[in-house]
C-alpha cells in the first residue's frame, strides 16, 4: 500500500455543486494519490455519485446543474475555461453501475474508443486485444469477436465496458458501483481486476458495499448529505474512524 | 350484484361489438375490392394487367396496363422519399439531442400540424406556389411534373418520419450516450456512431410508415403532377409529368359506368395499391416489433 503523501493525482479543494436551487455538495477537498484505489462511500443520496461524475465533468450533461471549486488533475484545474472535455474524458475514463456495451460486436465496442480518437487502423488490434487481456476477457472471448456484445453475461458485460475504457488509456478510472448489478462471481472477477488495475491506473470507486470498500481500496472517504465527513487510509477508516457518523455507518447502524 | 354482473357483461359486449366492426368494415373492404378487381380477368389477361405498358382504358380496344401507374406511383414516391427522410432524420436528431427543450417543445407542435393539413391544401399550395416555381426554375414546359408531387409528398410524409424517428432516439437508453461520452466521444460522434445506430430499427419504421402515407396520397399528387399515363424514365423522369395508380381512381371513377371493363379494370389497380400498402405495413409493424424486443435487453 502507497503511503499516504506520495504523489497526489487528484486534488480537489473546496468543491460545491448545484441542482438547480438544491445544493448537493458542500466545501469538499481531498487529494487522491496516485496508482491507489480510493472507495467512496456513504448512505443513497450523499453525494459521492455526484462527485465521482465531477471528476471526468459527467455533471456537465446535467442541465441545470452548478459546480464552483477546483479539481486539479494533473496540476490542471479541470474546469478552467480552456480544458478541452473531450480530452479530459479521454485521461478520465468511466465504467458504470449498469453494464453499458454499445449494440455492436466485442471488437467494435473496444475499438470504438480508439476509433474516435483517429488511432491508425492498423494500431488498433493491438489496442483491442491487449485491452481485453487487461480486463480478463480475453480468453472468454477471442474466438468471438464479431457476436454481439449484447450476447455476453453482465459481469462480462461489465468487464468488457472496463476493457472499453482501457483502451482510450487514460490515467484515472472512475467506477461508480460496478457490481451492483452483478451476481457474487462476477462480482469477485471484477474486484480482483480492480486490485490488478491499480498498478497502471489511480482508481477511484463509488460502492454500497461496506465490504468491498474494505477488500480493495486503499482510501476510504465517507460522504454524508454532501458532505465529505472523514477521508483517509481504510485501514484507518474501518478500525478507528475519527468520526461518530462514520463508526455508525461503517457499524450498520444507519445507511 | 347480479345486477352489477349483467352491466359489466353489458358493457364488455358494447366494447367487443364496436371492435368487431371495424375488423368486418376492413374484410368487407377487401372483399368488394378484390372481387371487383378480378372481374376485369374474365375480359383481358392478368398477365396484360401486370406487364402492360400502356393506359388507354377508352380507345378500342381499351388497354388497361398497370406500368405506367405503377412507375409512376414509385417514382413520385421514391422522390419524397429522396427529400423526406434525410430532412426527417435530421429534423428528429436537431428535436431529440440537440435543441433545448424550449425549442423542441415549440418545433413539435408546428410539426403535428403539418400533419393535420388537409391534402387537398398541399395539393393547392403546390399548384399555385410550387408547380410555377418549378417550371420558371428549370426551364420546363410544364412545371406539373413528377417532382413537384415528390416534393409535396416529402412534406406530407415529414410529421410521420419526424415524430416515430424521434421516439426510436429519444429511446435510446442515457447510459450508452454517457458510454461513448465517457471515452471522449465528441457529441457529433455519439449521435453519428452510437444512438444513430442504435435507433435505426427505428428509423426504418419510421421511413416506411413515411412511404406508405406517400404512396397512398391522391388528391395532393393528383393537383401536381400532371396525370400524364407514360412509364417515366428513371431518373430524368422526374421532370416529367406523371400519373399514378391514386390519381387514376380517383380521376377516372366518377365517370366510368359501373360494372364496365374500365369500371373493373380501376378496381384491379385499386388492389395492387391496396396489396402495396398492406404489406407496406406490414414490414413497419415487423420492424417496430423487433426494435421493441432489442429495447427489452
Amino acid at each position: 500500500m502507497s503511503e499516504m503523501g506520495s504523489v497526489d493525482d487528484i486534488k480537489v479543494e473546496d468543491l460545491n455543486l448545484w441542482y438547480g436551487e438544491k445544493q448537493a455538495l458542500y466545501n469538499v477537498s481531498m487529494k487522491i494519490p496516485k496508482n491507489s484505489v480510493t472507495a467512496l462511500i456513504g448512505p443513497s443520496g450523499c453525494g459521492k455519485s455526484t462527485f465521482l461524475r465531477c471528476i471526468n465533468r459527467m455533471n456537465d450533461l446535467i442541465k441545470g446543474c452548478r459546480i464552483e471549486g477546483k479539481i486539479h488533475i494533473d496540476n490542471k484545474n479541470i474546469y478552467d475555461r480552456d480544458v478541452d472535455v473531450v480530452e479530459l474524458r479521454k485521461n478520465v475514463g468511466m465504467v458504470f453501475q449498469k453494464p453499458n456495451p454499445f449494440p455492436m460486436s466485442i471488437y467494435d465496442n473496444i475499438a470504438y474508443g480508439p476509433k474516435i480518437h483517429n488511432v491508425k487502423k492498423n494500431e488498433i488490434a493491438p489496442i483491442v486485444e491487449e485491452a481485453l487481456k487487461g480486463a480478463a476477457l480475453w480468453k472468454e472471448v477471442s474466438d468471438r469477436m464479431d457476436t454481439s456484445a449484447l450476447d455476453l453475461s453482465g459481469g462480462q458485460q461489465q468487464r468488457l465496458c472496463i476493457a472499453r475504457t482501457m483502451a482510450v488509456k487514460p490515467e484515472i478510472i472512475l467506477f461508480d458501483e460496478p457490481c451492483s448489478a452483478l451476481d457474487p462471481i462476477s462480482t469477485n472477477k471484477i474486484e480482483d481486476l480492480i486490485l490488478e488495475l491499480k498498478k497502471d491506473y489511480t482508481i477511484v470507486i463509488v460502492t454500497h458495499n461496506m465490504q468491498q470498500a474494505a477488500r480493495i481500496s486503499d482510501y476510504t472517504a465517507y460522504f454524508l448529505l454532501g458532505e465529505l465527513i472523514e477521508f483517509g487510509e481504510t485501514k484507518q477508516i474501518f478500525e478507528n474512524p475519527q468520526e461518530k457518523s462514520t463508526e455508525d455507518y461503517i457499524t450498520g447502524r444507519f445507511g | 350484484m347480479v345486477h352489477r354482473r349483467y352491466k359489466e357483461k353489458g358493457i364488455e359486449t358494447v366494447f367487443f361489438v364496436t371492435a368487431a366492426i371495424t375488423v368486418l368494415a376492413l374484410l368487407f373492404i377487401c372483399l368488394f375490392l378484390f372481387r371487383d378487381g378480378y372481374l376485369l380477368f374474365e375480359t383481358s389477361s392478368f398477365i396484360d394487367f401486370i406487364t402492360g405498358d400502356a393506359w388507354y382504358p377508352t380507345s378500342t380496344p381499351a388497354r388497361f396496363g398497370l406500368l405506367p401507374l405503377l412507375f409512376g406511383s414509385l417514382l413520385v414516391t421514391a422522390g419524397a422519399i429522396f427529400i423526406s427522410v434525410p430532412l426527417g432524420v435530421a429534423a428528429a436528431i436537431y428535436i431529440s439531442e440537440l435543441s433545448s427543450p424550449r425549442v423542441s417543445d415549440f418545433l413539435k407542435p408546428f410539426i403535428e400540424i403539418l400533419a393535420g393539413i388537409p391534402s387537398v391544401v398541399y395539393g393547392f399550395f403546390g399548384l399555385v406556389v410550387l408547380v410555377p416555381l418549378i417550371k420558371e426554375l428549370l426551364g420546363l414546359p410544364t412545371g406539373q411534373t413528377a417532382l413537384a408531387g415528390s416534393i409535396m409528398l416529402s412534406m406530407m410524409a415529414l410529421p410521420t418520419i419526424i415524430s416515430i424517428s424521434e421516439d426510436a432516439i429519444s429511446a435510446v437508453p442515457l447510459s450508452l450516450k454517457e458510454g461513448s461520452l465517457a471515452l471522449g466521444g465528441t457529441q457529433w460522434q455519439t449521435i453519428y456512431k452510437v444512438v444513430l445506430p442504435a435507433a435505426l430499427s427505428g428509423i426504418s419504421a419510421a421511413v416506411i410508415l413515411g412511404i406508405g402515407r406517400a404512396i397512398g396520397e391522391t388528391m395532393t399528387v393528383l393537383m401536381v403532377t400532371g396525370n400524364t399515363a407514360v412509364i417515366p424514365g428513371f431518373p430524368e423522369g422526374i421532370l416529367d409529368p406523371v400519373r399514378t395508380m391514386t390519381a387514376t381512381i380517383a380521376l377516372e371513377m366518377g365517370e366510368v359506368p359501373q360494372g364496365s371493363e374500365h369500371y373493373h379494370a380501376l378496381f384491379a389497380v385499386g388492389s395492387v395499391l391496396f396489396i402495396t400498402t398492406f404489406i407496406i405495413n406490414l414490414i413497419a409493424d415487423k420492424i417496430k416489433k423487433k426494435y421493441k424486443l432489442k429495447e427489452g435487453l
